[in-house]
């Protein structure tokens, strides 16, 4: 499950309809806050939020882009699209990761990272995206209506190796598409549900290296709210700082600073003894 | 090891990207177009990849050989290097390719006959003057043996080329290859060196300093040429004590007529690369020693760099000839 207590855990599902997303909705216990132009749901704990974005991929561009603007989604953010997918390789309700994405009507690929596959045991395969549903399945892979959009924006807004295809099948050759009704889609999906929380949990644990990474070091907004420092100065104030934890880190850098100091001396004073 | 494979299109029958390939039994191959599409596209992350990376199996196009850095070189008026490979096994904390990409996957251009013939093209164009080419620069050429075969190509095809030296430059203990070949007198195989405690905590999933010496000592019982890297120079707070240290161990070991050259260098990075580094290892004590000097260059103080090229220079001396010590730029 999700470490409630650790700072910027940011998650966004794209979800074409509400069968789909009924399953996570209730998993993560997310309440709808909005229902025009999209439905939206959240959950009150964590950085969580869910959009149905509807058929298409235009569709899945346009509730994307709204959802990461809505939700004021961090660079760090978790992106997953998930939803029925027909084929003709597997089974009707395994599990499918997608690692290659294309589209009838593009020529660019994308490729979904293999960090994201470590170790999850789940089936990995090419998605195909098309504009209407496919009922031939002539090619290998996994057919949906809006992988390829979503993630082509996705790619955009978020790291490479945060944004994530999940794909359940609900069809294959001979399959009747009108039997494919909100209520067998639930039962799919609920099947499923712990590989989908484990490819979570995989995604979580690549998103908290990236946060390390990101985060200022320590004391940094003090002294940026003590002193005024331009930004090629709050820069440098950075680097010296993640510099100095590391090498005294028993010495607060906030006792180097006098009251009279501007940011350029603080900055020499850093540079200082960093130098020694 | 390796779970995903790319290979572009245009190379995915040939002889060498099958025989890659046939060693990842249960690694999912993907056909690609071209490698750019997995390799470096914006917004990948480097340390988030390196967790599980992918091996690309792809078509150099063009550069197949460089001329080295002015100022590069053990001795030779003129200094190529080659680069069949991009991104390395091991994870070395100070390593420029993680500044330089945003990929950590292995990418491994299998057209190895095009270099040879650009190699060849090269040693014809200057058949007078002696050169070397490096390799081992944007990967560890050696760790990687085991699925590329590219030493096992390149030793014969160097045999065949007496003037030009080749060196082979590498942490990896993999001696298997060597063992297979009788010795290049134009062959170096140079080691990468630094002291065993920072090595620890610097050289990740590398082998220890004292399993490289103690393969670098049983190659040279077998004929092999050795070179001594001692680039980059790491400063740390008894960093003399440790480099003396390392000397004595290496030349405990190893006789010194076995060492072809001993070379060393300054640790350096362009700006952005060290601010990468910076981000991913902010605890580094390593890396808060080094300043942005007047060229927007981050290195040591001046007067860092000097006294830890001069001490390493006299210390040296004891064990080793000094026409033999090179600088690394």
């Amino acid at each position: 499950m999700i470490e409630k207590n650790f700072e910027g855990v940011s998650v966004r599902w794209v979800i074409a309809l509400k069968g789909e997303a009924e399953e996570i909705i209730k998993n993560y216990a997310m309440k709808r806050v909005a229902t025009t132009p999209f439905p939206i749901y959240k959950n009150k704990d964590f950085d969580m939020w869910l959009i149905l974005s509807g058929i298409g991929q235009l569709n899945a561009v346009a509730a994307t882009t709204y959802l990461h603007v809505k939700s004021d989604a961090s660079y760090n953010t978790i992106w997953i699209n998930f939803g029925i997918g027909g084929s003709r390789n597997f089974k009707v309700g395994e599990l499918i990761q997608i690692d290659k994405i294309t589209s009838s009507g593009f020529q660019d690929n994308y490729y979904p990272s293999p960090s994201a596959f470590k170790n999850n045991n789940i089936e990995r395969c090419n998605l195909i995206t098309v504009n209407k549903p496919e009922k031939l399945f002539e090619i290998d892979g996994v057919y949906d209506m809006e992988g390829y959009g979503f993630f082509s924006f996705a790619k955009k807004i978020a790291p490479y190796e945060l944004v994530s295809v999940l794909k359940i099948i609900s069809d294959i050759p001979g399959t009747d598409l009108s039997k494919i009704d909100k209520h067998r889609v639930e039962i799919l999906v609920s099947k499923q549900i712990q590989f989908i929380e484990k490819v979570l949990e995989n995604l979580l644990a690549l998103q908290k290296i990236l946060i390390l990474q990101l985060r200022d070091p320590k004391y940094f907004d003090e002294i940026c709210l003590q002193k005024k420092f331009t930004f090629s100065q709050k820069v440098t104030l950075r680097k010296y700082l993640t510099q100095w934890q590391a090498r005294f880190p028993l010495r607060n850098p906030l006792d180097e600073i006098r009251q009279k100091m501007t940011a350029s001396q603080i900055l020499k004073k850093f540079s200082d003894n960093l130098l020694r | 090891m390796v779970d995903t494979i790319y290979v572009e299109d245009e190379v995915i029958d040939t002889k060498k990207a099958q025989e890659i390939i046939s060693k990842f039994r249960h690694a999912k191959v993907t056909s690609i177009k071209r490698f750019g599409e997995v390799f470096n596209p914006s917004n990948q992350n480097f340390r988030i990849q390196k967790t599980n990376p992918a091996l690309i199996l792809a078509k150099k196009q063009k550069g197949f050989v460089l001329d080295a850095p002015k100022g590069f070189g053990i001795g030779d008026q003129n200094n190529y290097y080659f680069s069949h490979m991009y991104n390395c096994l091991y994870d070395c904390s100070y390593c420029f390719l993680q500044g330089m990409y945003n990929s950590a996957n292995y990418l491994v251009f299998v057209n190895f006959h095009d270099y040879q013939n650009e190699i060849e093209k090269t040693i014809r164009r200057h058949k007078e003057k002696k050169m070397t080419f490096f390799t081992g620069y944007d990967c560890d050429s050696l760790a990687m043996e085991p699925i590329t075969n590219f030493i096992n190509d390149f030793i014969p095809f160097f045999s065949r080329y007496k003037k030009a030296l080749f060196e082979i430059r590498t942490k990896s203990i993999n001696n298997a290859v060597f063992r297979k070949h009788d010795p290049l007198a134009n062959c170096i195989v140079a080691y990468s060196l630094m002291p065993e405690a920072l090595a620890q905590i610097l050289d990740k999933k590398a082998p220890s300093v004292s399993a490289r010496i103690k393969n670098m000592k049983y190659l040279a019982n077998k004929g092999w040429r050795i070179g001594l890297r001692f680039d980059p120079l790491i400063y740390c707070n008894n960093w003399k004590d440790q480099y003396a240290e390392l000397f004595a161990n290496i030349f405990k070991e190893i006789k010194e007529e076995n060492i072809h050259s001993v070379s060393f260098g300054s640790l350096r990075f362009p700006k952005s690369f060290f601010n990468k580094l910076l981000q991913y290892y902010p605890n580094s004590e390593e890396l808060s020693f080094l300043r942005s000097n007047d060229k927007g260059i981050i290195s040591y103080d001046q007067s860092i760099e000097n006294e830890m090229n001069e001490y390493c220079r006299l210390e040296l001396m004891k064990y080793s000839d000094a026409r033999k010590f090179f600088s690394c730029g």
